[in-house]
């Protein structure tokens, strides 16, 4: 990172900022609300575009169902909640109502990940990446920062397939560089280097510029989860023969497990290590990095991990 | 036996040839739920051949999707389908699915789990406000919550083009629906759900064509037709007996019967 602090960001009023400017040149742009419109953001949206803000009250299933009847319409439909509910409860009804039906619903996962803080493990999504990327047709993305999701969400309106879009609560430092764009199915290199592949995705990662160490990282942001750049990937992994995945998420079912069948298939020589949560809960916490130190995530946690993978 | 115990409907031989349509695709997959696509066979025939609704711009979604033999059978009796694919029922490579699936010409809403058709079609008539929706649910179906998640949106948002049409006929797979989850009073619930309600014989195409002609002309409130039905209707040992909710292979004297059965009660 650069020696100056960094710009703290909300990726939640970014993406709101976005919607309001898709929704004034798509009149077909609708938003579909599950009862937490304040939180995510969405009051501004609400006024402005009244009869496409679409409020479900409290019943993530028929939120799904809705979306998906509202895009056989012909409409461009963002779906808006927390992802501890939506994939967290409404899955089948997203299995069915939307993937089984082909319909290019956008499912907005807000509030994912330990970041989540204080609401504690109810709410702290672990699962989502598992969940959504099991299913047939669904797009998965975690934006970096608050400046890659204005650029993602963009892109994601013009795409024909549905998408699931992670968010994390608080607001975090914005690191990608205004020059790149975002391509579907597209990984960036942040950072170059020689000795190891940092692969990960969200605020999570963003934690290793902060890191410092003489080994060379090559740092790549995998915000592309599904359909997953498995050429980028496996060059960098070639190239280093290192690779550790740092993820927010359940180790089950996660990045890492996605990243590691492909090593495996490309019979790849490596050395790997993942970094996620272990099968277990997250709990209430002022400071969410708090969180990320009990469950191996901090940057100490990350260097450790380097040095050990680059230790022979 | 004449299974109508009212003056003959002019569409009562179409409902006879789609029972026969029906008994033939799941006698041949040995596969299918009879006992409710038997039910709702006056229900389909009265909403796609009444003239009521033009289905090439109004919307039928078939929420309880293991109704689909039924619905085949019609899309083959409308030319959307050929009458040889209905052999084709549920199996290998065929786009006749063993639940509804928009693979079939015809067909807007692939489902089969249940409860979810009923949103699907509250979007649907919200993003089509220039044309009607109809979907059709079972009295089964309303065990699950999301049922009643999209009966309060309708509500809400004054969906008078939607119409969902419940085929009561009491019974799901292990046993009587009063038994495995008593629904109550049903009328009563959508009515103060804030829909408008009506009660009719489900087997009387008269009287579902009056129905569905006064919920149709609803403008501010949705509509909910509650359609009493016999499961398994048109065949003697089938009715009322939740053991043919679903059939494997019907022993070749049974099939026989059945067909006996359904072939006398059309002209």
């Amino acid at each position: 990172m650069n020696s100056r602090a960094p710009l703290i960001k909300s990726m939640r009023q970014r993406l709101a900022q976005a919607l309001l400017e898709l929704a004034t040149a798509d009149p077909n742009l609708y938003v579909v609300s599950v009862g937490l419109r304040p939180s995510v953001m969405l009051d501004r949206f609400s006024t402005r575009f009244k009869t496409r803000f679409v409020e479900c009250g409290v019943a993530e299933n028929n939120a799904a169902g809705i979306s998906a009847g509202l895009a056989r319409s012909g409409k461009n439909v963002f779906l808006c909640t927390y992802s501890c509910f939506s994939p967290g409860i409404n899955l089948a009804t997203i299995k069915q109502s939307i993937c089984l039906n082909g319909l290019s619903v956008k499912i907005i996962g807000y509030h994912a990940g330990l970041l989540t803080g204080e609401l504690g493990a109810s709410h702290q999504m672990l699962e989502d990446i598992a969940l959504m990327r099991s299913l047939p047709k669904m797009e998965v993305f975690a934006p970096i920062d608050a400046t890659e999701i204005y650029k993602m969400v963009k892109v994601l309106a013009k795409s024909s397939h549905p998408a699931y879009l992670r968010l994390v609560r608080p607001s975090t430092p914005v690191i990608y560089p205004g020059r790149l764009g975002f391509t579907i199915g597209k990984s960036q290199v942040l950072q170059s280097g020689k000795d190891i592949t940092i692969l990960g995705y969200g605020p999570v990662l963003v934690q290793v510029f902060s890191i410092t160490t003489k080994k060379s990282l090559e740092i790549i942001n995998c915000s592309s989860l599904k359909p997953l750049d498995t050429a980028t990937i496996l060059k960098s992994v070639k190239k280093t023969g290192r690779l550790l995945v740092v993820e927010d998420h359940q180790q089950n079912g996660g990045l890492g497990e996605a990243v590691a069948a492909q090593i495996l298939k490309a019979s790849l020589k490596c050395r790997f290590a993942h970094l996620a949560v272990n099968d277990s809960f997250g709990q209430s916490a002022r400071d969410p990095y708090d969180l990320y130190r009990l469950h191996g995530l901090s940057p100490v946690n990350i260097l450790d991990t380097i040095n050990k993978l680059c230790s022979r | 036996m004449n299974i109508f115990t009212s003056k003959r409907h002019p569409l009562s031989i179409t409902a006879s040839e789609i029972r026969l349509n029906v008994l033939e695709m799941i006698n041949s997959a040995s596969a299918g739920h009879i006992g409710g696509s038997l039910s709702s066979v006056e229900i389909m025939v009265a909403l796609y051949f009444s003239g009521i609704f033009d289905f090439n711009r109004d919307h039928f979604v078939l929420s309880a999707g293991h109704l689909c033999s039924t619905l085949y059978a019609i899309l083959a009796k409308l030319n959307k389908i050929k009458y040889s694919d209905l052999s084709t029922f549920s199996s290998f490579g065929s786009s006749l699915e063993g639940h509804v699936s928009v693979s079939v010409p015809g067909v807007e809403y692939s489902s089969g789990s249940l409860g979810q058709g009923l949103s699907f079609a509250a979007g649907l008539a919200l993003g089509d406000k220039d044309h009607h929706t109809v979907c059709l649910t079972t009295d089964g179906e309303h065990d699950e919550g999301q049922i009643w998640e999209a009966i309060m949106f309708a509500n809400k948002y004054h969906q008078g083009n939607l119409i969902n049409i419940v085929d009561y006929n009491g019974q799901q797979i292990g046993g009587t629906t009063a038994t495995i989850m008593p629904l109550g009073e049903l009328a009563g619930k959508y009515l103060h759900f804030g829909w408008t309600v009506q009660t009719v014989d489900g087997h009387s195409l008269s009287a579902l064509i009056k129905a569905i002609k006064i919920a149709k002309a609803s403008t501010i409130y949705p509509a909910a037709i509650i359609a009493k039905t016999v499961m398994g209707k048109g065949i003697s040992f089938m009715e009322n007996d939740y053991h043919y909710h679903d059939v494997k292979k019907l022993p070749i004297s049974l099939y026989l019967q059945a067909k006996d059965e359904l072939s006398r009660s059309s002209y």
